[in-house]
């Protein structure tokens, strides 16, 4: 008996262990449209990242308006959580369950590192057959031809920036919107001193703390040299910018965000916005929704660009790419070209993004907050591209913690650059 | 009378399988010796495997066969790896420490006949069949530096000054996980032992307390080493779920802040699936089965030996 259970405690060791080596789980569900003729049917696989209730519907009912419009074609649409999805992609590249299409993030470090892989197909006989450059326009266009040629279809467009309760912006006593970081830190002083957290944010969620950190990066390193070390074609060792931003970091940490911002996700922190307990929230435009959903008033928020003095807005893209390897990729852009037509981009002006990637599409006019966006892009010189997307995925990961740790006095803020640099040499 | 002369046939076979009583097993234990070696040792071994390969994870890029590169990679160049071992063994030595004998003073208490007994048991014992990740989901909330009961009850006596940021402080955010580990553990702890408890004779105890043996020697003397077999069981899981730890700390800080809390499984697993360099995901679990089989195999042949003498 006693033997029994030892052994049966071994078993889970060897169990336990095994286990290490693997892991991950998706979440799995499909929408389709009639199959009509089975002789004749052809079947869109596509690969999304989870959408919410809203966006289901509504790619539920394109979904079902072009199957109806060409029978014969089912579309099936697989979610997973954001890890599951970038692992998934990874796996099935080279075999036969690779999707016709998937949803990617545009950036150099995520959409950029499956070009390099062969996962896309060159979209460019699509876009001169659709004329899909007039669709989308430059700006949006920059990030699906920054690889060469055309790869991806754009699908959202994201800006972010700092939105801000101008209740307590008067209550403090902040007559103007900042437009220089100078004006940005005296307005954060103002609130302190006014007994009002000047920034809410969440630093269980690297990323959110990550995107004052990269706005302050392109502040004191200009847009050029940004732009330099962003992609590691430049030091992050002995950049005087580079120190000056984790100093500053540190400076927003210590004096500026809410109390017990590290313990805290993006969900808590949003709450302390939502609650008019903060001021500041530097987010995307997916937020107007968030903003509407949980009751603020939509007259006393407003939204404007962190103060780089570069003129170019943080943000990204977010598209479908074909894969290379599908043999309906006529199908595919035809079903790409529905989804983002003016006709259809109407229809679902607001569910996926505050902007439509379509130029003839105006922002949905029920949130006010979205009417905001088209002058915020159009004064932009340019865009600076979240870190987590420019980099890999194993240097973000050590970006995030060098972050955290200068955030927890555990390496000091003119230290952070150089040991980033050193864990970029070590590891290539 | 024939029934009672054995045919030389049925005498030879009968002699055949007292010979060879390996061979004659095989066929039975086939089938669990390939789902053996299939979903377990394989995927060991593949493990292993992978810490000498430098892999993206693309199955359109093959793997390169790198030697101890990302073991060298690992010991110099890691600035994560040698805070996740420090944190896994704390957390094995703290495991050892704390609940093991907090779950057994309760199993003592509770195996007196007393008022509530099995309500008593039930209540310690539930939080053991929560998933893992809800206990983190609820401990996030306790902890939770505005709202939390935690910091709240501190306010609330007049000790605002401890509160604390108990997940955000990368000084305490491995031992706040742990009371969450404490909370979850001690009941499953409680009920092997609970169930050891049964098994010592009540005799001896009788005999140890009709020879003057006052609670202490009576503990230690006649029921610690009655329950010998289930204290082997008892330090072997906990070794096993300390070294394994994983969920929990995921879901409460993803190893952080600043991989303060990191551990080694959690390491692992996030080097392989979310940095996506599986050789050093490998090279992290292969140094995890070492310390394992290190820390597992000699207790447990200590201890097995002993049970034989």
């Amino acid at each position: 008996m006693n033997k029994k259970l030892a052994i049966a405690a071994a078993a889970a060791l060897a169990v336990g262990l095994a286990g290490c080596g693997t892991g991950g789980q998706s979440d799995v569900s499909t929408s389709g449209g009639a199959t009509v003729g089975a002789a004749t049917s052809v079947e869109l696989k596509v690969w999304s990242i989870e959408l919410s209730d809203n966006e289901k519907a509504a790619m539920d009912e394109l979904v079902s308006e072009f199957t109806t419009a060409n029978p014969g074609v089912t579309i099936t649409i697989e979610q997973r959580a954001t890890d599951p999805h970038k692992e998934a992609l990874r796996l099935a590249l080279g075999t036969p369950s690779f999707p016709d299409i998937y949803w990617y993030w545009e950036g150099p470090g995520l959409g950029g590192e499956l070009v390099g892989q062969g996962a896309s197909l060159d979209l460019t006989p699509y876009y001169q057959q659709y004329g899909w450059d007039a669709r989308f326009g430059d700006s949006v266009l920059a990030n699906i031809t920054q690889y060469g040629g055309y790869h991806g279809v754009p699908w959202t467009i994201q800006g972010e920036a700092l939105f801000y309760n101008k209740t307590l912006f008067d209550t403090a006593g902040i007559t103007k919107v900042p437009t220089t970081y100078a004006e940005l830190v005296d307005a954060a002083d103002k609130l302190k001193a006014a007994g009002i957290t000047p920034f809410a944010t969440g630093g269980t969620v690297n990323w959110y703390v990550m995107r004052l950190l990269d706005s302050l990066i392109e502040t004191t390193c200009g847009a050029g040299l940004a732009d330099q070390i962003n992609t590691l074609k430049a030091s992050w060792a002995g950049q005087t910018c580079v120190n000056d931003s984790f100093t500053e970091l540190k400076k927003w940490a210590d004096n500026y965000f809410n109390d017990g911002y590290m313990s805290i996700d993006d969900t808590q922190s949003n709450e302390l916005f939502y609650t008019g307990e903060a001021a500041m929230a530097l987010q995307g435009s997916w937020f107007d929704s968030d903003v509407k959903d949980n009751g603020m008033d939509l007259g006393a928020v407003g939204v404007f660009t962190f103060p780089t003095g570069t003129g170019r807005l943080y943000g990204f893209g977010e598209g479908y790419y074909v894969s290379a390897t599908t043999d309906k990729a006529d199908l595919a852009a035809k079903w790409l070209d529905f989804i983002t037509s003016t006709d259809k981009q109407k229809q679902t002006a607001g569910m996926f993004g505050a902007l439509s990637v379509n130029q003839a599409v105006q922002p949905d006019a029920t949130n006010p907050l979205n009417q905001l966006w088209p002058a915020i892009f159009s004064n932009a010189t340019g865009m600076y591209l979240n870190n987590d997307q420019n980099l890999t995925l194993a240097n973000t990961t050590e970006y995030w913690r060098i972050q955290n740790a200068v955030l927890t006095g555990e390496i000091a803020p003119n230290d952070a650059g150089a040991q980033f640099q050193k864990f970029i040499d070590a590891n290539g | 009378m024939r029934s009672h002369v054995p045919s030389n046939q049925h005498r030879r076979r009968s002699h055949g399988i007292h010979r060879h009583p390996v061979l004659s097993s095989i066929p039975y234990l086939f089938p669990a010796a390939v789902l053996y070696g299939v979903f377990l040792l394989f995927p060991m071994i593949q493990s292993v495997w992978l810490s000498f390969q430098k892999w993206n994870g693309f199955r359109t890029s093959a793997p390169e066969f790198v030697g101890f590169a990302n073991y060298v990679r690992l010991f110099t160049a890691d600035p994560v790896f040698w805070r996740a071992t420090r944190n896994s063994v704390i957390w094995v030595v703290l495991s050892l420490a704390v609940p093991m004998v907090l779950s057994f003073v309760l199993a003592l208490g509770l195996n007196r006949q007393m008022a509530g007994r099995n309500l008593f048991r039930s209540v310690i014992y539930i939080p053991a069949v929560f998933a893992s990740i809800t206990v983190a989901a609820m401990w996030k909330w306790i902890y939770n530096p505005q709202y939390g009961i935690v910091n709240e009850t501190l306010r609330a006596i007049g000790r605002g000054a401890w509160a604390e940021q108990w997940l955000g402080n990368p000084k305490i955010a491995l031992y706040s996980i742990f009371v969450a580990s404490i909370w979850q553990g001690v009941g499953f702890n409680m009920v092997l032992f609970l169930a050891g408890l049964q098994q010592v004779p009540h005799e001896l105890v009788e005999a140890a307390k009709i020879d003057g043996a006052n609670a202490w020697q009576r503990l230690t003397a006649v029921t610690l080493p009655a329950l010998r077999p289930t204290l082997v069981v008892v330090i072997i899981l906990t070794i096993i779920s300390s070294l394994k730890v994983f969920d929990l700390v995921l879901g409460m800080t993803g190893g952080g802040p600043a991989q303060a809390s990191q551990v080694l499984a959690l390491w692992s697993y996030q080097q392989s699936f979310s940095n996506h360099v599986f050789g050093m995901g490998g090279a992290v679990a292969t140094v995890l089965l070492i310390l394992s089989l290190a820390l597992v195999v000699p207790y447990l042949t200590w201890s097995l030996r002993g049970e034989e003498d």
